[in-house]
């Protein structure tokens, strides 16, 4: 009796473990599916099997996914790649915003980590609790309750290119990776885009014939980083480490270096 | 060929009732279940061991038991060799210091083991055996990393010796499966005394293959978690 | 309720499993996902002779019935292999992450995709 109803617990927990969002609810629950499968396997009178499957399904394997997905000891950081801004050059980092933050982490004493999302999932990922930082080149629009915003670091414009007879918008979805970005332009499959300046600058080298570029006024805004909002007090030490880079002037010798 | 998410969908969850489907058949086959396993009867005076289970996969399928301890060695160098690729991260403290954590990795790390060591020493008698034995104790020094960083406990475990054991055992549970060609028997025999069924000492070799499973569980474990620790993945 | 045995129970997990494998693309999940599909096998195994009536398979008498020990036998290195190999499983996932610095297994094999092509 006791084994039918712990036997129905499995499948629901599956399921909850398998559908959720976050890594970590996905091996806790899966921790204690072993833990329960331990359980049945007790009342199947097969009691070496339920020793082995508790100490390893629910203490080691559980244990080594935590160890794998661990996040002491490092600053994470989701961005989306942006030329001269945050980009991959080989096997290692460059860019602006990788050394502002590259500084920073070594000044916290962290390994910085860098994964790369779409531009349009970067908030989303902060609110999750995937990283702690967002980046690559992100004018921060409406303010939102689940990120933080810090100071700009550098000022930006926004340009707007259209294709022939083409309606303009500003809406786009293949803005989520530039190399997309940049196919769709070069094969014409780009109705319209809005694009900040490190964006438009690849975008610019290539051959815009039948396309209408315009720069947008009124929309001058500056690029900032996001960070999550359960940090604020990260957020005020990546901004007092923004300051301090601006006084120094150090912050106008990396832009000279990326942006010239 | 872009295909829509709502077929991409459909098509899993068509595949996946099919191979549910096919399985069922598979084990809808019920033959006569009045005649029990020919060798309950037998197990105990042909092994000597009272657990049947041991009896098993000791001496009948000894064999299969064998080739299982290799597949765990190539996946324990794997993980040791792959992930050493990987940068070393700079603390090895798994989790942040914790006083519940180290309070109570005190007091449970002697008991772990101790349970371990009696999972293998007795795993022909009661429920238990190598492999059972080897993975709570290997439970019990993860306790420890997680409680007092990687470095301290492998430099306290002495690991370069550690790692000897582990191949060591395995060498010698070849050379043991080996022996019996000497004598012109086949190999895979048991050729020790099987002693009275409930004692310790019972069962040929039974208990000296135990120990030898559970020595080799135990430091592959040992290996695999050090190098999670040490070795900082980017996810 | 006859119908509420392991088998079954095993049979809707490993159905479970295998959706979960398909359809997400994280690639830690997809792990788990196999992880999963190992424990429901295992569980189909035991519960193949699991009865309430039988005893534990440790000899305490003759003609006694037990419950069959080959199962148990089979199973019991299944887990602790199903262990090492999904210790590997994740090294190479993690070896993968830090060549795409993305879990999104679509979005690596996109990458992947435009790197033959060059």
């Amino acid at each position: 009796m006791t084994a039918t109803a712990l036997l129905l617990l499995l499948p629901p927990i599956a399921i909850f473990a398998l559908a959720s969002r976050r890594r970590l609810t996905a091996v806790m629950s899966m921790g204690l599916l072993s833990l329960i499968l331990a359980a049945v396997y007790l009342l199947a009178r097969a009691p070496d099997v339920a020793i082995t499957e508790a100490a390893i399904g629910a203490a080691l394997v559980t244990l080594i996914y935590l160890l794998a997905i661990r996040r002491s000891g490092r600053l994470s950081v989701v961005c989306s790649e942006v030329p001269q801004l945050f980009f991959r050059e080989g096997k290692r980092f460059d860019g602006l915003e990788h050394e502002i933050l590259a500084g920073f982490a070594h000044e916290l004493g962290l390994d910085l980590v860098v994964s790369i999302l779409p531009h349009s999932e970067l908030r989303e990922a902060l609110g999750r609790g995937e990283a702690e930082i967002a980046a690559g080149g992100i004018i921060p629009g409406e303010q939102s309750r689940s990120v933080l915003c810090t100071t700009g670091f550098l000022p930006t414009a926004v340009f707007r290119i259209t294709g022939e007879g083409h309606i303009p918008h500003s809406h786009s979805d293949v803005l989520d990776y530039m190399s997309d970005t940049l196919d769709a332009i070069r094969s014409r499959r780009l109705a319209s885009c809005d694009l900040d300046l490190a964006r438009f600058i690849p975008v610019s080298r290539l051959d815009l014939t039948g396309y209408t570029v315009q720069r947008l006024e009124g929309r001058e805004a500056s690029y900032s980083f996001l960070v999550a909002s359960d940090r604020p007090d990260l957020r005020d030490r990546l901004t007092t480490h923004i300051e301090s880079l601006k006084e120094s002037g150090e912050l106008e010798r990396m832009i000279a270096r990326y942006l010239r | 060929m872009r295909t829509s998410k709502l077929a991409q969908t459909t098509a899993a969850l068509v595949l996946v009732a099919c191979a549910c489907a096919i399985i069922a058949f598979g084990f809808s086959y019920r033959g006569p279940l009045d005649r029990p396993n020919p060798y309950l009867s037998r197990a105990t005076t042909d092994t000597g061991a009272t657990n049947l289970v041991a009896g098993i996969y000791l001496d009948y399928r000894l064999y299969d038991s064998l080739f299982e301890l290799l597949v765990f060695s190539v996946a324990v160098l794997g993980v040791r060799f792959y992930l050493g690729t990987t940068r070393q991260s700079p603390n090895t403290k798994a989790i942040p210091e914790s006083q519940a954590v180290r309070a109570s990795a005190d007091l449970l790390f002697s008991p772990i083991l101790l349970i371990g060591v009696y999972l293998i020493l007795f795993g022909h008698l009661s429920p238990g055996g190598g492999f059972s034995g080897g993975a709570v104790a290997g439970t019990g020094l993860l306790l420890c990393a997680v409680a007092l960083g990687a470095e301290t406990v492998a430099r306290r475990f002495h690991s370069t010796q550690l790692e000897l054991f582990e191949w060591g055992a395995l060498f010698v549970v070849l050379l043991l499966v080996l022996i019996p060609l000497i004598f012109g028997l086949s190999p895979f025999t048991d050729l020790l005394p099987r002693g009275a069924p409930g004692e310790l000492l019972s069962g040929g070799t039974l208990l000296i293959y135990n120990v030898l499973i559970g020595i080799k569980v135990f430091v592959g474990t040992w290996v695999v978690i050090s190098t999670f620790i040490r070795h900082r993945g980017e996810i | 309720m006859e119908m509420i045995n392991g088998v079954t129970v095993a049979v809707v997990l490993f159905g479970i499993g295998l959706l979960g494998l398909i359809i997400r693309r994280d690639l830690v999940i997809k792990l788990l996902a196999l992880g999963l599909v190992d424990s429901s096998v295992t569980l189909a195994l035991v519960s193949l002779d699991a009865r309430q009536d039988a005893l534990t398979p440790i000899w305490q008498g003759a003609g006694l019935a037990y419950v069959d020990p080959l199962p148990h036998a089979l199973v019991l290195a299944a887990i602790v292999i199903n262990f090492a190999l999904l210790a590997l499983a994740l090294v190479f996932v993690m070896l993968l992450v830090e060549r795409y610095h993305t879990t999104d297994s679509h979005r690596i094999a996109h990458e992947i995709g435009r790197e033959t092509e060059e």
